[in-house]
């Protein structure tokens, strides 16, 4: 007689394979600490207390005059700029013939916690273009700000618009309060002078908190059955792992620069009002009048297209432009969509204006 | 005058402590002072902060204890509401690998949605908030306890390691000022050669 609650023996089968495909996991693929990055071969340039400056070598014969300098996010590394060749951002400007400098902001230690956005906007980023210009001999370069690092650029060019060509903004954080993400709730009530005051610098340990609310179980359950499920696929898993290595490696902020991060763009949102200071002097958006380029992903859920799209508005350029893509924060530089889409866009903006 | 709220009893209690622990620091400080030698002097001349930082984490503990309740609250409650969700949607227990596959989807997107409104919420990051508030209250209380411990020892405490640090940053940037209008100078007169 047949049972009405018979198991189907393709159910069994599934948990036998993935019991399999676990056991079998070490023997296939690397731990993510013994994954070397294949990153696009570069010299460090100059460097700045812990700053490092990375100049790209040239991929092509012929290069376009005008550098471009990316500024970094201050959240995880540079590396998901570069984290493998076929999805490399930085790769492939460099083999569209740019010549690609890229800001890494370093590993900032406690003695590194009055830090604050003077010394990384007039200190770091200005001694980078300054060298920048005086290495390629140029009076003006481009800069691009990604996600944090955009806040930081889109402030340095209102201080500095005579040393700054064109401004490539993506997913930049800018109107804190239209911010739909849950990263800004938390931000909007965090007690920020307590915190810098009692544990200094922004420590690791609550950025991977802020990770863990994004989709808990798509992003802490799901994803992880997805990499058991696909560990002989050799392409899913080696860029799986690249990205979980690059996102569980996170610096700790200077404590004076989060808390007037956290402060002047999700609390008060000074930015975007045009009330921000940095060192006594105003950020002025309507300052900005070169050609900029400001790059949004619809699917953002770290930095929402609402919170980023305000820059394009604000500013008093007459050569600006504005793109939406179809993805995620990490989508937009990391994936085969900004190989195919969002890059040679980018790429044929910037070479009309270099 | 019994306490009429938990409010009052703590404060009482925090009171009561606050007097026996001063009031045995005086009687005992000339003894203390005679009887303790070597390098534990200093640490028993600054044992009352100890215990006073001790009394003061019970009441900061008591804070964090509560909003820590309201996390959990609201993650049990929030959990509920989206498990009735999936029982709507997909009453039957799944039979066959397909239907395990679409009610996984369901339950992990009711889920995701559920929480991230939960996340989202006013009442989430006020909750939130207060409770890293309070588990910083108790790392203060904690550094305070260490900075004794520090200082018996005649190592630096964190607020003078922190003035150092300050100090430091202070003077790399007029060092940088000074290199910058130095360069400045030096194209001028360049310039004027």
């Amino acid at each position: 007689m047949k049972s009405e609650n018979a198991i189907d023996p393709k159910i069994i089968e599934e948990i036998i394979k993935f019991n399999k495909n676990v056991i079998e996991a070490p023997e296939l693929v690397p731990a993510p600490d013994e994954i070397v990055l294949e990153e696009t071969p570069h010299d460090v340039a100059l460097e700045i207390d812990k700053t490092r400056l990375l100049h790209y070598k040239p991929l092509t014969d012929k290069q376009h005059k005008t550098p471009l300098l990316i500024a970094y996010a201050l959240i995880n590394r540079y590396s998901i700029l570069d984290l493998q060749p076929d999805k490399s951002w930085v790769r492939n400007l460099v083999q569209q013939g740019f010549d690609v400098y890229m800001l890494d902001w370093g590993t900032p230690t406690a003695m590194d916690k009055y830090l604050d956005f003077d010394d990384y906007i007039n200190g770091y980023l200005d001694g980078a273009v300054e060298f920048i210009k005086n290495e390629s001999s140029v009076e003006k370069i481009s800069l691009q700000g990604y996600c944090t690092g955009a806040t930081l650029a889109t402030a340095y060019i209102t201080l500095h618009p005579e040393s700054v060509k064109n401004y490539i903004a993506t997913a930049p954080v800018i109107d804190g309060w239209r911010d739909t993400t849950v990263i800004s709730n938390l931000a909007k009530h965090m007690d920020v002078d307590k915190m810098v005051d009692t544990v200094g610098n922004m420590p690791p340990e609550f950025m991977y908190y802020c990770f863990s609310v994004l989709k808990p179980f798509e992003q802490g359950l799901e994803k992880y059955v997805k990499f058991f499920k696909n560990i002989d696929n050799k392409k899913f898993v080696d860029n799986f792992l690249r990205v979980e290595k690059w996102l569980s490696d996170t610096p700790p902020i200077p404590g004076e620069l989060f808390k007037q991060w956290i402060k002047d763009i999700y609390q008060d949102n000074l930015l975007i009002q045009n009330k921000m200071y940095v060192n006594n002097r105003h950020i002025d958006l309507k300052k900005i009048n070169m050609p900029i380029f400001t790059q949004v992903a619809v699917g953002d859920h770290l930095v929402s297209p609402e919170c980023s799209m305000p820059l394009h508005y604000a500013v008093a350029s007459e050569d600006k432009t504005l793109r939406m893509y179809p993805t995620g924060h990490v989508g937009m530089i990391a994936s085969s969509l900004s190989q195919k889409k969002v890059l040679p866009e980018l790429g044929k903006w910037l070479l009309e204006r270099s | 005058m019994k306490p009429q709220s938990t409010e009052e009893a703590v404060k009482y209690y925090k009171h009561l402590s606050l007097f026996w622990t001063d009031l045995i620091h005086l009687m005992s400080s000339k003894p203390q002072a005679l009887t303790s030698t070597g390098p534990m002097r200093a640490f028993a001349t600054n044992s009352k902060k100890v215990a006073t930082e001790l009394i003061e984490i019970n009441e900061s503990l008591l804070g964090f204890n509560k909003f820590q309740t309201e996390y959990y609250k609201q993650f049990a409650e929030t959990w509920s509401e989206a498990q009735k969700k999936v029982n709507l949607k997909y009453p039957e227990i799944p039979q066959d690998v397909e239907q395990i596959e679409v009610f996984k989807r369901i339950w992990i997107d009711i889920f995701d949605n559920d929480f991230t409104e939960l996340f989202d919420s006013k009442r989430f990051g006020e909750n939130y908030g207060k409770l890293v508030s309070k588990e910083l209250d108790l790392t203060k209380h904690w550094n305070n306890i260490t900075n004794v411990i520090l200082q018996s020892v005649n190592l630096p405490s964190k607020e003078e390691i922190d003035e150092v640090y300050k100090e430091l940053h202070i003077l790399k940037k007029r060092i940088t000022k000074l290199e910058i209008e130095s360069k400045k100078k030096k194209m001028v007169e360049r310039n004027e050669k």
